[in-house]
């Protein structure tokens, strides 16, 4: 009877235990905080999470920018941190090219009072992490997610590492219209955003500056053949001078194979998801081919270190421009925290914001007075001989380029 | 004219291929009851060996020959693997095993080779078109066309006539009846795989040709597409399974040959439509069995 009243050894363990992991919950809230925060210019940890697609459709375009961004991470933590206190610390958890899952990672990476998100290089799971980020507050930037209505579906807290679709479309108009060409066929599909917008900033660019637009296809990403599409554009007569379309591998590659095996050499236009080996690989069937991208791709001038030290860390050469840009996110970055001299999300934010002629390797970057997306230079790029050769670099003048609407 | 011309050789091309597919599908559902969803990943892997084979300096044959035996001995090894220690479980945990084993060969293929395309140089007289009348056909359609056609007479052949087409067919009615027969079901079920994977082979290497590339997750699309090929002809159903297959293609290249441009978003999902449309008058597949369960 005299033990009714008292609690029992299993009670007990679980009380203590309870109470101590509350103290260390507290202590750890309390160091995190500190950390995070580390306002006026005191050392402290950025943590940034890494929502990344590590396997699935986008992995191409994610994998080698995080293999960027980690190298860039590795050095300026060598080198004691951004202006020697403010260490970087990368939680990565991969999102596997879905919507849903950018979402669950974004979540639980917001859980872990990060100061900075990093989301897929594609505006659609990038709008789903980056709407939760945009709640709590924290500034969210895509790898290279390149449609412009990524911000504009977010809100002020999402940006992104790339140039819009819109200017580079434009680009392409404005080479067009150059070289003289009249008339053009457009190929999308509705199944991302940047294969669907892609071709209507194209047209409403190219029809801009005088041209027409002959014929629009469109197809199923991942669609077993090309053939009924290429009898189309073989239909059109007379055959449109240039045909233009953001399809990237493995369509891009299914496309022109049937494009050129059915005689047809109008001039192709591509945008920067073909900017990869598989394109080169294709040899004389992709020759002439041009594109727009963040850069070249070579062993030379400001990138000759930056091979030179992938080499040295990952035992291979970068084989797409995406390394680059993730190493690029990495200096913006650093720019950011520069100017905040903080650890804290919002100090990070609003310096971000107000980032002009960040020095990249690929040339400046800026965001201030811009739409969210990156105001970078837009490099177009010619297939000679199966290698990347510049036709040139362009900044488009923002008033010219086709609105992004959501 | 020309037109119709286009849409029979597109149909026959698809048609061919994804009928190649879903009896790859149909041969094991007829053994075990099961819709493999890594068949699409052995197609993958054909991919990959056919690549392997090339860049070795490999003849284009001999490559294609390799590829296509590696996808039969993969399948075979899939079956002893993963599927034989779960034969005797419940058909979801079949179904689920199916699916583990497709995504763990994704994940190997994007974490072991690249999570990035692979252009897969086929010799340059593929690449080119030859006229049939106002007519253009591409090379690659020809050869699919042929080495699907091929295929599927052979068999066709080795259906009605070999003794292991017979037992296929039979545990296809029945797989009980194949015991009685005195044909031991592990080298039944082995072989069923085999088959099953050298025609993934065939199909994955008629893909791969036809898009010059290959890349870890290319199974999916088609493997989706077999077992809606396959339910349509009646699962199980090795007829069902061809017929299935053109049914599809014709319905697919039909649409996005005359479909209206501003419908054209659309097109999948009125294909899918009218699948559901097909099943409501056929339940059970063109060629299925109906099954009647006793209360």
């Amino acid at each position: 009877m005299k033990y009714k009243n008292r609690p029992s050894l299993v009670m007990k363990s679980i009380v203590s235990l309870s109470a101590v992991m509350l103290v260390a919950a507290c202590s750890s809230g309390d160091t995190e905080s500190t950390e995070a925060s580390g306002g006026s210019g005191e050392a402290c940890a950025v943590k940034v999470g890494i929502a990344s697609s590590q396997t699935g459709s986008l992995a191409y375009i994610d994998v080698p920018n995080l293999e960027g961004f980690e190298m860039w991470a590795e050095q300026v933590n060598a080198a004691g941190g951004v202006d020697g206190k403010f260490t970087i610390e990368n939680v990565v958890k991969d999102t596997r090219s879905d919507a849903a899952q950018s979402a669950t990672v974004a979540a639980e990476l917001l859980g872990q009072e990060i100061s900075f998100l990093i989301t897929p290089g594609d505006a659609d799971p990038s709008i789903a992490a980056g709407q939760l980020a945009q709640d709590a507050g924290v500034p969210a930037v895509s790898w290279f997610g390149s449609s412009p209505i990524l911000p504009l579906a977010v809100g002020d807290r999402m940006f992104s590492n790339a140039f819009g679709d819109n200017a580079q479309a434009k680009v392409l108009a404005d080479y067009a219209t150059d070289k003289g060409f009249k008339t053009a066929y457009t190929l999308g599909s509705p199944d991302s955003a940047y294969t669907n917008l892609l071709p209507g900033f194209f047209k409403e660019a190219f029809e801009a500056n005088g041209g027409t637009v002959v014929g629009e296809g469109q197809f199923s990403m991942g669609q077993a053949s090309f053939s009924v599409i290429v009898d189309q554009i073989k239909a059109i007569s007379p055959a449109p001078d240039v045909i233009m379309t953001p399809a990237y591998e493995p369509d891009f590659p299914t496309f022109i194979k049937a494009l050129r095996g059915a005689g047809v050499t109008s001039v192709v236009l591509g945008t920067d998801g073909i900017d990869s080996p598989t394109t080169l690989a294709l040899a004389d069937i992709a020759e002439g081919v041009l594109y727009t991208t963040a850069g070249v791709l070579k062993n030379e001038g400001k990138m000759a270190t930056f091979y030179t030290d992938y080499n040295a860390k990952y035992g291979k050469d970068p084989e797409t421009i995406y390394a680059v840009t993730g190493y690029e996110m990495g200096m913006t970055l650093e720019a950011a925290i520069k100017s905040a001299q903080s650890c804290s999300a919002e100090a990070i934010w609003q310096a971000w914001t107000n980032l002009e002629g960040v020095q990249g390797i690929t040339g400046p970057i800026s965001y201030k007075g811009g739409d969210r997306m990156a105001i970078r230079e837009i490099a177009l790029i010619e297939i000679k001989n199966s290698e990347r050769t510049l036709f040139g670099t362009f900044a488009p003048d923002p008033a010219t380029v086709p609105k992004a609407q959501l | 004219m020309e037109s119709l011309i286009s849409y029979v050789v597109n149909v026959i091309s698809l048609g061919g291929t994804y009928a190649l597919l879903a009896l790859g599908l149909a041969v094991v559902f007829s053994v075990l009851g099961l819709i493999n969803f890594a068949h699409g990943e052995l197609m993958t892997l054909t991919g990959y060996v056919l690549l392997a084979g090339i860049l070795m300096g490999q003849p284009f044959w001999l490559a294609v020959l390799i590829a296509v035996i590696a996808g039969g001995v993969s399948a075979a090894l899939m079956e002893f693997a993963a599927f034989r220690p779960v034969r005797n479980a419940s058909g979801a945990t079949l179904l689920m095993t199916s699916f583990a084993v497709s995504m763990l060969l994704q994940v190997i293929f994007q974490n072991g080779i690249s999570p990035r395309g692979q252009a897969v140089p086929v010799p340059a007289w593929l690449t080119t078109s030859i006229s049939v009348g106002v007519s253009q056909i591409s090379k690659v359609q020809i050869m699919s066309i042929t080495v699907g056609l091929v295929a599927l007479i052979f068999l066709k052949f080795f259906f009605d006539r070999s003794y292991w087409g017979w037992a296929i067919k039979a545990a296809a009615n029945d797989f009980e009846i194949v015991g009685l027969m005195g044909i031991k079901a592990s080298r039944l079920i082995t072989f069923a795989f085999l088959l099953s994977g050298l025609l993934a082979g065939i199909a994955g290497v008629l893909w791969v040709v036809q898009r010059g590339s290959v890349d870890p997750l290319m199974g999916f699309k088609p493997v989706l597409a077999a077992f809606i090929v396959a339910v349509i002809g009646g699962l199980g159903s090795l007829t069902g399974a061809v017929f299935g297959g053109f049914i599809l293609s014709s319905i697919e290249i039909a649409l996005q040959t005359w479909l209206p441009a501003n419908v054209m978003p659309y097109r999948e999902a009125i294909t899918y439509t009218i699948v559901v449309l097909i099943l409501s008058v056929f339940p059970n597949g063109i060629f299925g069995k109906r099954v009647q369960e006793k209360v």
